[in-house]
């Protein structure tokens, strides 16, 4: 479990923060890059999650994929990358002793990319091959649907990895002017955690730097404008099951009710003693997957509900599941119910932090993205400030804005649904 | 439960809607007989005692007489059997 971490400024504007952890065996590393795909506009839609497929196919040093998982891997760790709507993480997991490679290597890859013409070609048939095995994952269709409507027409309502069109479209040119633009200093946090020497670890990150200093002054993203009124899309698919995903507008990450809304969301739909979870799947015998969830951005966000259900009973287990979203409003939830969802947020918590990984993510996403970091006493307690008048207060909130709502099942018609949420 | 006698007619008309959906009656129930068990349900005072249940009903009906499949006008029907349900708590 962290208790100390350290911030240290480093040359070009980048930002290292460690936490030692001096009984573990790993040490992780993260290079954490603002962006994402919110500030790519439709013609570049999936750009950054392409350049992140791209980084790993072979650098000067390290020429092939291969060479560069087998510099990791031949000591055992572990290497990976993720692309989300407001950051791009790189990340290692290695032995301790192993530190130096994992960073040479995240550093290598970020920096020293050959991004040759053919594996640009062989990647983007890869992400095509990856968008249209979404379309048939109907959970993930369902989600994506649902974020469209959310956040019509702005680039965090668009899949990360694009469309089929925007990722067709991309040129070599295109990714290179996109890297060059994003990748740079001022733009990166460098985590680690793990069983290390602090003043090496200062040294070997700074060794290691050599993105451009300068910020490029790429254009920073757009808030999405307010929801008028309630929608629904059905996308007809002769499914088994119905696939539904629901909710409304909600709270940033950087608004102070953000806790208030995350102990709204347990008692709603988080594991099998939330609401949902006992009255849709247990008391009615609804849904066999039923649970709620949150998404949190810079300046919006958003709680939805999923429900996987025999499409006979679509209609009436989404009115069973709005219900349960209006009844927080409606009523305080019970200090009983209340204290289990805070022992739920904070032992989940405590878990993720577990691992070297946890902790080098958990840090360097507060330093990128909310410019401060909390411990982990103070987020603890932050959770347990929360009251039953905040949660129904933050529910009142979250229901005076429009329900969206996505479909994916045989429906040849929305009628419905609009009629369950007003559309 | 409020509204006891529409939930009982939405019912009889889910299960005709249903052994059509599952081909499972001996004889051959037809868009007539399943409209004609919405309209039942229509016919009382009560389906108006709780939101939405004669809209449900009323986007049943017009699903039969548009000839959409039996699965979708018996997910209007449980609807409305739904709501009446959530208004009686």
């Amino acid at each position: 479990m962290p208790t100390s971490h350290r911030v240290h400024p480093l040359p070009g504007g980048a930002r290292l923060v460690l936490e030692s952890m001096p009984e573990r065996h790993s040490t992780s590393v993260v290079l954490m890059f603002a962006g994402g795909s919110r500030l790519e506009d439709d013609r570049l839609g999936g750009v950054s999650h392409f350049i992140e497929h791209l980084y790993f196919k072979g650098t000067r040093r390290r020429p092939s994929s291969k060479e560069i998982a087998d510099a990791i891997e031949g000591v055992g760790g572990f290497i990976n990358a993720s692309t989300d709507k407001e950051l791009t993480a790189y990340w290692a997991r290695v032995p301790s002793e192993h530190m130096g490679l994992g960073l040479d290597v995240l550093f290598d890859i970020v920096a020293n990319s050959k991004l040759d013409p053919e594996d640009v070609e062989k990647e983007r048939m890869v992400i095509l091959d990856e968008l249209r095995m979404y379309q048939d994952q109907q959970q993930e269709l369902v989600q994506n649907l649902f974020e469209e409507l959310v956040w019509p027409g702005h680039p965090l309502g668009r899949d990360i990895a694009g469309t089929e069109a925007s990722v067709s479209r991309l040129t070599r040119d295109d990714i290179l002017e996109y890297a060059d633009a994003h990748y740079r200093l001022p733009n990166m946090v460098v985590g680690a955690a793990g069983s290390l020497d602090v003043e090496e670890t200062i040294d070997l990150v700074a060794r290691g730097l050599s993105l451009h200093a300068d910020a490029d002054g790429a254009g920073s993203a757009a808030a999405p404008l307010p929801l008028e009124s309630p929608r629904v899309l059905v996308r007809r698919r002769d499914t088994e099951q119905a696939h539904v995903c629901l909710g409304a507008r909600a709270l940033s990450y950087m608004d102070p009710d953000r806790y208030a809304l995350d102990l709204l969301n347990t008692v709603l739909g988080e594991g099998m003693s939330s609401r949902l979870f006992l009255n849709i799947r247990e008391r009615l015998g609804l849904a066999y997957d039923v649970h709620s969830f949150t998404q949190k951005h810079r300046d919006t966000g958003y709680i939805g509900m999923y429900i996987g259900v025999e499409p006979k009973k679509a209609s009436d287990a989404v009115n069973a599941a709005i219900a349960e979203l209006r009844g927080l409003g409606e009523t305080e939830v019970s200090n009983e119910e209340l204290t289990r969802a805070k022992e739920f947020t904070k032992g989940r918590l405590r878990l993720e932090l577990e691992t070297t990984n946890g902790v080098a993510f958990w840090l360097t996403y507060q330093q990128l993205l909310l410019g401060a970091i909390k411990t982990i006493d103070e987020e603890l307690a932050l959770v347990d400030a929360v009251s039953a008048e905040d949660v129904q207060r933050v529910a009142k909130q979250v229901l005076s804005g429009p329900l969206q709502m996505a479909v994916v099942g045989p429906f040849p018609r929305d009628s419905a649904f609009r009629l369950a949420i007003g559309a | 439960m409020a509204g006891r006698a529409a939930a009982e007619r939405i019912r009889r008309a889910i299960a005709l809607v249903n052994s059509v959906a599952d081909e499972a009656g001996d004889e051959e129930i037809t868009p007539t007989e399943i409209a004609e068990a919405i309209r039942d349900c229509l016919e009382l005072g009560e389906v108006d005692d709780v939101p939405n249940v004669r809209r449900y009903l009323g986007e049943a009906l017009d699903a039969v007489s548009d000839g959409m499949p039996a699965d979708f006008v018996a997910m209007t029907l449980y609807a409305a059997l739904g709501a009446l349900r959530e208004g009686s708590h």
